[in-house]
């Protein structure tokens, strides 16, 4: 059987497997950055406080099916919630009001790009931790992170924006509670 | 007839690695107890790869709203001012070149963020500069009831 270039370019195959390609990266449109994408899986940890927290998350945006994939503030307040519980930084998290500790997560800046084959995002978050008693200011600090997904994560800008905010995300959670971690109050 | 599908296929896919969607919006937010208003002194941070002058019409913007505002490059805090400014602004090419989006940042002298303002339009709905960051500034200052 005889190959040449001209004979794949031309063969009906070919065409039909173009477009089925075509189509299964178009299918859908953006995804929401998850909540397990975002929990840091290793903790650097000092100290384990015996406090309990009140987690409040804000300045997240919901995504919009033909939008950029976004992190909601309730993904983003489950991946903290989540990173807490497994590194006990806290002894438990509380949704609402009632813990020892009040922490405040509000998401400032994703810069995301929109073209490129290297997605890397970055993101600023406002974390500020107070006690619940007095409303005094433990610690506040605005910390910055990112992340760059390739097309070796994925080759669907849609999924690969998406990773890019995850590991983002998963950068600055880590990061924050390493900080709270070596706190002493 | 095959050849143009497998292009048109081709040329598809192509852009659909490359790119992601792109909506238009504009959202602001602001931290709860943050009064904007006794910010009375501003200093907007340059961006280092500003080459359109973002920090001006920034300036203009609070000028015109009666407060005292200087511009420069990025400094160790505390800033010498009630509030600093901050702003990421993308641009985008379609015939010529427009402001795709503009973020800006209002924080405190310790350079905590306290506001955050995006607006976000493509090229059929493009803005101006000024329009992009009246839009901007007015939406973080209506959060601020």
């Amino acid at each position: 059987m005889k190959f040449s270039m001209k004979s794949i370019f031309s063969s009906s195959l070919f065409g039909i497997a173009a477009v089925i390609l075509t189509s299964s990266m178009l299918g859908g449109c953006a995804s929401p950055s998850t909540a397990l994408g975002m929990t840091p899986t290793a903790i650097q940890t000092t100290n384990k406080h015996a406090q309990s927290v009140s987690l409040t998350v804000g300045g997240g945006k919901e995504t919009s099916a033909t939008g950029k994939s976004q992190i909601s503030d309730a993904a983003f307040a489950d991946a903290i919630s989540n990173a807490i519980t497994s590194s006990k930084v806290f002894s438990s998290v509380i949704k609402g009001s009632g813990g020892d500790t009040v922490l405040t997560v509000t998401i400032f800046n994703i810069d995301q790009p929109s073209f490129g084959f290297s997605f890397t995002v970055k993101m600023e978050a406002g974390w500020t931790l107070k006690r619940a008693d007095t409303g005094a200011v433990i610690w506040q600090e605005s910390i910055k992170s990112e992340h760059t997904a390739t097309t070796s994560d994925a080759f669907v800008a849609i999924e690969r924006l998406r990773l890019a905010n995850e590991g983002a995300a998963k950068s600055n959670i880590a990061e924050a509670l390493r900080k709270i971690s070596a706190l002493d109050f | 007839m095959l050849k143009k599908i497998i292009f048109i296929s081709f040329l598809v896919t192509m852009l659909s690695s490359l790119t992601g969607c792109a909506v238009n919006r504009a959202t602001a937010s602001l931290t709860p107890g943050t009064d904007l208003k006794a910010m009375k002194t501003f200093y907007v941070v340059k961006s280092p790869k500003d080459e359109k002058d973002v920090d001006q019409l920034i300036k203009d913007f609070l000028v015109k709203k009666g407060y005292s505002v200087t511009t420069g490059p990025e400094l160790a805090p505390p800033y010498q001012a009630d509030g600093v400014i901050t702003y990421i602004d993308k641009w985008f090419w379609d015939i010529t070149m427009y402001m795709l989006e503009l973020t800006i940042n209002v924080r405190q002298p310790n350079n905590f963020p306290v506001a955050t303002g995006n607006s976000f339009h493509t090229s059929l709905t493009r803005k101006s500069p000024p329009e992009m960051v009246e839009e901007v500034m007015s939406n973080i200052y209506k959060e601020d009831k």
